[in-house]
């Protein structure tokens, strides 16, 4: 009953967090524009879930979260879905296989997995015949993993609020990786 | 040791895919149940985006001062250069004609000569693109302005786009330069029609053609909408210039690449044309 409860809670939580990176991504990230590209909200939530509970939460919340980005542009439809349900379910493998949470690691790793997710984009349009031209995406993955970068601390830190975790979960990890 | 059994954790991410898979095959063969969702989605966005707006200016004007200083200063020393030679003649005279000269740019933007006889809504552009790989920019005209899907939508200078999404008082226009852009053209003196496409954002569009390969293209030469029968464009709408040919794919016929007319990164007022293709 009490768990029941508490999941509706972080089910609740997890939407209201997802519509509000979609709402700061369209209403102002999207026009902060440097080097022609911007930043994105909805794949820093994806690799702060997947930092925070892993493989499995990442997954799921970069399905969520490429979903509902999807519900608002003219690109492919499920396109994002596709691409953010994977970078959340990498990264939930790699958080596990370092297994450390402090330092500069979820920074490094945040800022790889925006760049890797670009790249995975890209490369997915092209295989469905959206020739997103390849030139353009050094920039945009740069400035992506800047984003990233900058923001996954305090993001990863509402995260770890909203899905009731004090501590990352050590022993779980542990047990995933053995 | 145990045998390991297959994680939650797959099972799950295997169905993620297999969702998101089968929702790209759907939204790919433009199923109307995705039109009307993405329309709805949008009808709730699109106020909020605007709302933000006002609120998030200053911001988005501190962020632009900074990443765009050096094109700042540039402008800012032209305009003082320019400032520095009105003093000297007769600064009056030179307002005035500068007020003609802004009175005749407007006019040009409000009389698209090839737009005739084919009614007009002028509309701003209020947000830019969404994503690192949208090519779409919201306007403020919507249906209750006649604004329908598939309209063209175009400057002074040329074609900017089609109508993709129209909710009462929004649409959505997607820009020639998204690679799933289509427009059937004409070179302005030459009797062969060719579909232009776009390749996305900073690359040129690219043509198709039926021209032979020995025949010379000269740079700079005018492409125009075809406007052939049931053409989803009216005829004439200028699209591009020529910046170069190369061998199409078959080997048969020339490719060429367009520069098009329009300024489509810099965008503030565009006009839809009130034309639909005839059934």
């Amino acid at each position: 009953m009490v768990l029941a409860e508490r999941r509706r809670h972080t089910l609740l939580k997890s939407t209201l967090i997802l519509l509000a990176a979609l709402f700061l991504q369209v209403a102002i990230v999207s026009d902060l524009e440097a080097f022609g590209a911007v930043g994105d909200l909805l794949v820093l939530v994806t690799v702060a879930a997947a930092l925070v509970d892993g493989a499995d939460r990442g997954a799921t919340f970069g399905f969520a979260a490429g979903l509902l980005y999807d519900l608002v542009l003219d690109t492919p439809f499920g396109l994002s879905a596709l691409t953010y349900a994977l970078v959340g379910y990498a990264v939930g493998l790699v958080a596990a296989a370092v297994g450390r949470s402090g330092g500069w690691w979820p920074v490094a790793l945040a800022a790889a997995a925006g760049a890797a997710a670009m790249a995975l984009y890209t490369g997915i349009g092209h295989l469905i015949g959206m020739p997103y031209p390849v030139g353009e995406l050094p920039r945009i993955a740069l400035v992506v993993a800047v984003w990233n970068a900058a923001l996954i601390v305090p993001v990863r830190g509402l995260l770890r609020r909203a899905f009731g975790r004090r501590e990352p979960d050590r022993v779980r990890l542990a047990a995933f990786v053995r | 040791m145990a045998i390991p059994r297959p994680s939650r954790s797959r099972t799950r991410l295997a169905v993620l895919v297999l969702a998101s898979v089968t929702l790209v095959t759907v939204g790919l063969r433009d199923a109307p149940v995705v039109r009307d969702v993405r329309e709805a989605a949008s009808t709730v966005v699109g106020p909020v985006e605007g709302a933000a707006d006002g609120i998030t200016a200053p911001f988005r004007n501190a962020w632009h001062g900074i990443t765009d200083y050096e094109e700042l200063r540039d402008e800012n020393e032209r305009l003082r250069q320019q400032l520095a030679g009105q003093e000297d003649s007769e600064a009056g005279e030179i307002r005035r004609s500068d007020a003609e000269e802004q009175l005749a740019q407007l006019s040009a933007a409000l009389d698209l000569p090839y737009a005739a006889d084919v009614p007009t809504v002028a509309a701003r552009v209020v947000s830019g693109p969404r994503s690192n790989f949208s090519h779409a920019v919201e306007i403020d005209k919507g249906t209750d302005d006649g604004v329908a899907v598939g309209m063209p939508v175009v400057t002074a200078a040329g074609l900017v786009g089609r109508i993709s999404q129209a909710s009462g008082s929004r649409s959505t226009v997607q820009l020639l330069i998204d690679p799933d852009f289509r427009v059937g053209v004409r070179l302005a003196d030459r009797p062969e029609l060719g579909t232009a496409r776009g390749r996305g954002r900073g690359e040129p569009l690219t043509a198709d053609t039926a021209i032979d390969l020995d025949v010379e293209i000269p740079e700079g030469t005018g492409l125009v909408t075809s406007g052939v029968d049931r053409s989803a464009y009216p005829p004439g709408i200028p699209v591009g210039e020529v910046t170069g040919t190369r061998e199409g794919s078959g080997g048969l016929a020339l490719d060429l690449i367009i520069e098009p007319l329009a300024d489509i990164e810099n965008l503030s007022y565009v006009s839809v044309m009130r034309w639909q293709p005839a059934e």
